[in-house]
């Protein structure tokens, strides 16, 4: 059976970052070992592979769409069916301004919410390699591998620094 | 304070990862700091003459306005306008400090003095006020009792709680700026020579340090602080009121204190920012003026900007569905009429232009692009209380009972004089700023070594953060 | 001040799950009961529209009566949600841990809620979609976005799908600690509900990062939505005491004063049923007791200038309004009543600390300062109307039916049922914001002193 990933399960944070750097002195590639943890801890503080993103990217996008859509809405339906009301503008920039903000922000908002869940990569219905005691306080450090060469020596790693328990997963 | 008596965790080598200050003994900070009072550059010496000379051409060009145009307050919008933002500026910069402690921010502490010390500069807002309170007329006018919100009072009523409440403001942000300033005044007394001692030894009032002090410390910033925003809020009210609204027939506008007072707020936060900026570079304050404080600056600028669009538009958008004549009126005087330039500058240099510059936290975080901001703020207050004021004193006082507003009065345009006295005034208040830094250091140092004592960056299990005692 | 306690995590998810993992016994019969109480409301609300709106007590001059003051209201008390979420978390409060989750679900509750009225109120509530939708593209006819009333339900409409995005998105963490915690069913719902959520780095930053990206833009939509609803009233000026330009941050800050006395009251009652004693702590109550000290001060500022700015004007109609408002009969009492409980009573006795950290003082008090609110919207809205009189040639005041006040009635019910039914299947606290702040918190020593301390990430 090859194995294509490993999890090695510590209590403590320390022993957790000790596993992290033996894996990279080991030589294995930063993306190929991560970290699990049940509460945010402060960046970096695994010594963990900082992961990039483009979550800005979203609200921006969102945004412009948003207030495109709304100019169009807002002016053109009022262009489509003219009737004066209230004394105003057919196109009463300073009414249309607050549906023009309204959707501006919402789409934003919806543009961010999928940013968020696409930069978590998720939807992941098959997550790989887990254990429900993580979400009680342990800490995983999972190792993924291409072959199954490496597998000895990830373990070995993750035993001198202390794993307590090390699950197997193809 | 020891500073030695800190055990927090492990103290990380290269503290700028947390983004905190070096870490400094108490002692080097004091000395330094006190150091920063005394041997003024010549640079320092050749600009506080200008000012000062510039405030001298100011004042005289005041009296001499009052002379050649005292009877004429339609002359006197620009005079107006500078009030407001001398009190603007100088009236909302000790509030910026105060708000922040209050909401026990760490960042604040570099800030806070130099902030305080605008107060003094409220000297300048006084003077210009003078000519004003002179020239408004009393509630009973033409035998009629005029629109204000002094229903019933006596006739001298505006002009007499209006300028006790400006000189209130003065004396309470004096008493804020002293309250904090004990243990600094001390500092002085024990690092400092010649007259700054003296001064230091008369207004430290035997500070050392005790628990007791430090509580009663505390307690009374805590007190000061809220007296002046709770004078600040009212002196906004009774200036916008007094000097603004009740002077236009029709004009009724409940958000205009409110939204002066969070202009004001904007324009504090910009002054702050701006001699926050010079005393950092020109009094070499680098190691204690940490970037973190021009980057929480900047978000409270950010924020002050947003606000400033929302209580303008739900102003605004009220007048304008409204149509009745006096909406109509009202948008027509301080918008769409005689100072049409005015607000679309105006709306550009104090929203637009620093929500777009503001909006990047690549400038939030870089000094030079914060003291930009903060500039193209104070030029977009100056011109935003131009559109409001200057139309309001020139609505002709015959005008005054009328329903609401049948004629817009023309443009007016400023003179030599408006010109001389708000660049004299300005400069006074710059000077003021300028010459309580030889009294006294630009940034506390009790608070630079209460920050080093509970704020220290750490090495949390691989990774750099910092470790910040007493958290809200 | 935080007061330092070590909670492990086994024990946080024993407690904190306790409303999903083993159903509180008292459960069952709240619910059923709410649940009889909402049907009962239903069937008014059928009822209503089923005879029309003659049933009530609407009419001329008074169109908007309790509906709308309930609309109000509510788009209020879901003012809650984004001021304690949002801002606390961009100032980085601490003590916001525990009641972000409950205070965005009340949000979310509340504006549900909030949208029936306006909904019911039309009549027929079926030819809504004439005037919101637009609906008809072979005729060429749209709505009038010129109007206040397409404005309003815009802006609800972006507040409550932001809001309910936003709580998922925050829950994403505590679903996959229930997927972990149980087994068939629920585990398959929890575990596609989480996503595959794992809890590496890098789904812990988007947390943090979206966190505080989704509390900044949710931020200005929170105060666009009252500040909406207040232009409602305030672009009109033929009805006395409506047209104040002050009345959008008037509207925005009251809402702030109800929706944070409203978790303060949800607190106390998550506290005492759930028994959560060691999360929902005194000091919790303490700051936010601060919090609305402040927030109603500033709104008593506003309501003063409101008040003066009418004044100011010496119109005689305004004066009348005024006059009735505050000295005719049953108005003045109307006024007294709210004047003590929305300020004069709580205010006072939350400047004492004793009362801060006293949780039955501060679920009274917090209760107490919605009556008020409530009748500051009622103040605000009927007198204004009811004074139109003479034009339409009726002399009745308004007086709300019983049909009003069921239904009135009803929409507690329903926010309670549904804050009931939730917590059986969602936690009310979130647990990784609990635990974050075990791991972010340490005690050091200054001096002789243990002084708690928090981890703040380098920027």
């Amino acid at each position: 059976m090859s194995t294509r990933s490993i999890l090695g399960l510590f209590q403590q944070p320390e022993p957790a970052a000790d596993a992290m750097d033996g894996l990279k002195q080991a030589g294995f590639e930063l993306g190929s070992f991560d970290v699990l943890t049940g509460v945010p801890y402060p960046e970096g503080a695994f010594g963990e592979y900082v992961p990039q993103h483009r979550l800005f990217r979203f609200p921006a996008f969102g945004a412009i769409i948003g207030f495109t859509l709304a100019l169009f809405l807002t002016s053109a339906t009022q262009i489509a069916y003219p009737m004066v009301t209230g004394g105003k503008p057919i196109l009463s920039v300073f009414a249309m301004l607050i549906i023009m903000y309204e959707m501006t922000m919402l789409s934003g908002v919806i543009a961010t919410v999928i940013g968020i869940i696409f930069e978590s990569r998720l939807p992941n219905m098959k997550p790989g390699i887990y254990d429900t005691r993580i979400t009680e306080g342990w800490i995983g450090v999972v190792v993924t591998f291409d072959d199954d060469s490496r597998v000895a020596a990830a373990e070995s790693v993750l035993n001198t620094a202390g794993a307590l328990e090390i699950k197997h997963a193809s | 304070m020891a500073s030695e008596a800190v055990t927090i965790g492990h103290v990380a080598e290269h503290a700028e990862h947390a983004g905190l200050p070096p870490q400094i003994a108490a002692d080097v900070i004091a000395r330094e700091l006190v150091a920063t009072t005394s041997g003024a550059s010549k640079r320092f010496k050749t600009i506080a003459w200008t000012l000062g000379l510039l405030a001298i051409v100011g004042i005289a060009a005041l009296v001499m306005k009052w002379i050649d145009q005292g009877d004429d307050s339609t002359r006197w919008g620009y005079i107006a306008a500078l009030v407001s933002f001398l009190l603007s500026v100088t009236g909302g910069a000790p509030m910026v400090a105060m708000a922040p402690v209050f909401a026990k921010a760490n960042w604040v502490r570099p800030v806070t003095r130099i902030a305080a010390i605008f107060s003094f500069a409220g000297i300048a807002t006084i003077i210009t006020l003078i000519p004003l309170v002179l020239l408004l007329p009393p509630l009973v006018t033409e035998g009629a009792r005029r629109r204000t919100i002094w229903f019933e009072a006596p006739n001298y009523s505006p002009h007499v709680w209006s300028t006790l409440a400006l000189v209130l403001l003065l004396l309470t942000g004096i008493m804020l700026f002293y309250s904090a300033a004990i243990p600094d005044f001390a500092a002085m007394r024990d690092h400092s020579t010649g007259w700054r001692q003296r001064i230091g030894k008369k207004f430290a009032r035997g500070w050392v340090g005790t628990d007791v002090q430090w509580r009663t410390l505390r307690m009374r910033i805590g007190m000061f602080g809220t007296f002046y925003f709770l004078i600040l809020v009212f002196v906004n009210f009774l200036i916008t009121t007094d000097f603004g609204q009740s002077l236009v027939p029709g004009w009724r506008d409940a958000i205009f204190p409110m939204y002066h007072t969070v202009s004001s707020f904007q324009g504090g936060v910009a002054g702050v920012v701006i001699a926050l900026w010079v005393a950092r570079r020109y009094m070499h304050l680098e190691k204690y003026v940490h970037l973190d404080a021009f980057w929480s600056l900047g978000r409270l600028l950010f924020a002050l900007t947003l606000l400033w669009i929302y209580f303008f538009y739900s102003s605004f958008i009220v007048f304008w569905y409204g149509r009745s004549e006096n909406d109509i009126a009202t948008l027509e005087l301080q918008i769409k009429g005689p100072m049409l330039y005015a607000f679309v500058a105006a709306i550009v240099l104090i929203w637009f232009v620093p929500w777009w510059i503001l909006i990047w936290n690549r400038v939030r975080r870089s000094v030079n692009g914060m003291a930009i901001g903060a500039s193209v703020i104070l030029v977009g207050l100056l011109l935003d209380r131009m559109r409001i004021f200057v139309p309001a004193w020139s609505v002709p006082p015959e005008q005054i009972h009328e329903k609401w507003l049948r004629t817009i009065p023309d443009t007016i345009f400023p003179d030599l004089f408006d010109a001389l006295i708000t660049v004299g005034m300005i400069s006074l208040a710059a000077l003021i700023i300028m010459l309580m830094t030889r009294v006294l250091p630009a940034v506390s140092v009790w608070q630079v070594q209460e920050f080093n004592l509970i704020a220290k960056p750490i090495k949390y299990i691989r990774g750099h953060a910092s470790l910040v005692a007493k958290p809200d | 001040m935080q007061q330092r306690r070590t909670l492990d995590q086994p024990y946080t998810n024993r407690v904190l799950l306790n409303g999903q993992l083993d159903t509180p016994r008292w459960w069952a019969p709240a619910v059923a009961i709410l649940g009889i109480a909402v049907i009962i409301g239903l069937l008014v609300i059928g009822a209503m529209i089923n005879k029309g709106l003659g049933v009530t007590g609407l009419g001329r001059p008074v169109y908007w009566g309790l509906f709308i003051t309930t609309f109000v209201f509510w788009v209020g008390i879901s003012h809650a949600g984004i001021m304690i979420s949002a801002i606390l978390r961009l100032t980085q409060a601490e003590w916001r841990r525990p009641v972000t989750r409950a205070a965005e679900l009340l949000t979310v509750f509340s504006l549900l809620t909030a949208l029936v009225f306006p909904l019911i109120h039309a009549g027929r509530p079926w030819r809504i979609a004439y005037w919101i939708l637009p609906y008809d593209f072979a005729r060429g006819i749209y709505p009038n976005i010129r109007s206040p009333l397409i404005m309003d339900p815009v802006a609800i409409g972006t507040y409550l799908t932001g809001s309910t995005m936003f709580l998922y998105v925050a829950l994403l963490p505590d679903l996959g600690n229930l997927r972990d915690r149980t087994t068939g069913w629920k585990n398959s719902l929890y575990t596609v509900l989480a996503l595959g959520w794992r809890g590496n780095p890098r789904q812990w930053k988007m947390q943090t990062v979206g966190g505080i990206l989704l509390s900044a833009l949710m931020l200005p939509i929170f105060v666009s939505v009252h500040s909406i609803v207040s232009w409602d009233f305030a672009v009109v000026p033929s009805v006395e005491g409506w047209h104040s330009t002050i009345f959008a941050p008037y509207f925005v800050i009251g809402a702030v004063h109800s929706g944070v006395s409203a978790v303060v009251t949800m607190m106390a009652l998550m506290r005492w049923l759930w028994k959560w004693d060691d999360f929902i702590r005194p000091e919790h109550f303490d700051a936010l007791a601060r919090l609305l000290i402040v927030v109603a001060t500033g709104w008593l500022g506003f309501t003063f200038l409101e008040l003066i700015f009418a004044l100011y004007g010496q119109d005689a109609p305004e004066i009348a309004l005024r006059e009735m408002q505050m000295f005719q009969w049953p108005w003045n009492m109307l006024f007294i009543i709210f004047f003590l409980t929305a300020y004069a009573i709580p205010v006072p006795l939350w400047l004492f600390k004793r009362v801060r950290t006293n949780i039955a003082m501060m679920f009274w008090t917090s209760i107490l300062v919605n009556v008020g609110m409530w009748l500051e919207r009622f103040l605000i809205i009927v007198p204004g109307l009811a004074r139109r009189t003479p034009f339409v040639y009726t002399w009745e005041a308004y007086r709300p039916s019983p049909v009003e006040w069921t239904i009135f009635v009803w929409s507690f019910c329903w926010v309670t049922f549904l804050m009931l039914l939730f917590s059986r299947f969602f936690p009310l606290v979130p647990l990784f914001e609990q635990k974050e702040s075990q791991v972010f918190t340490q005690d050091v020593a200054i001096g002789r002193a243990k002084v708690p301390a928090i981890v703040r990430e380098a920027d």
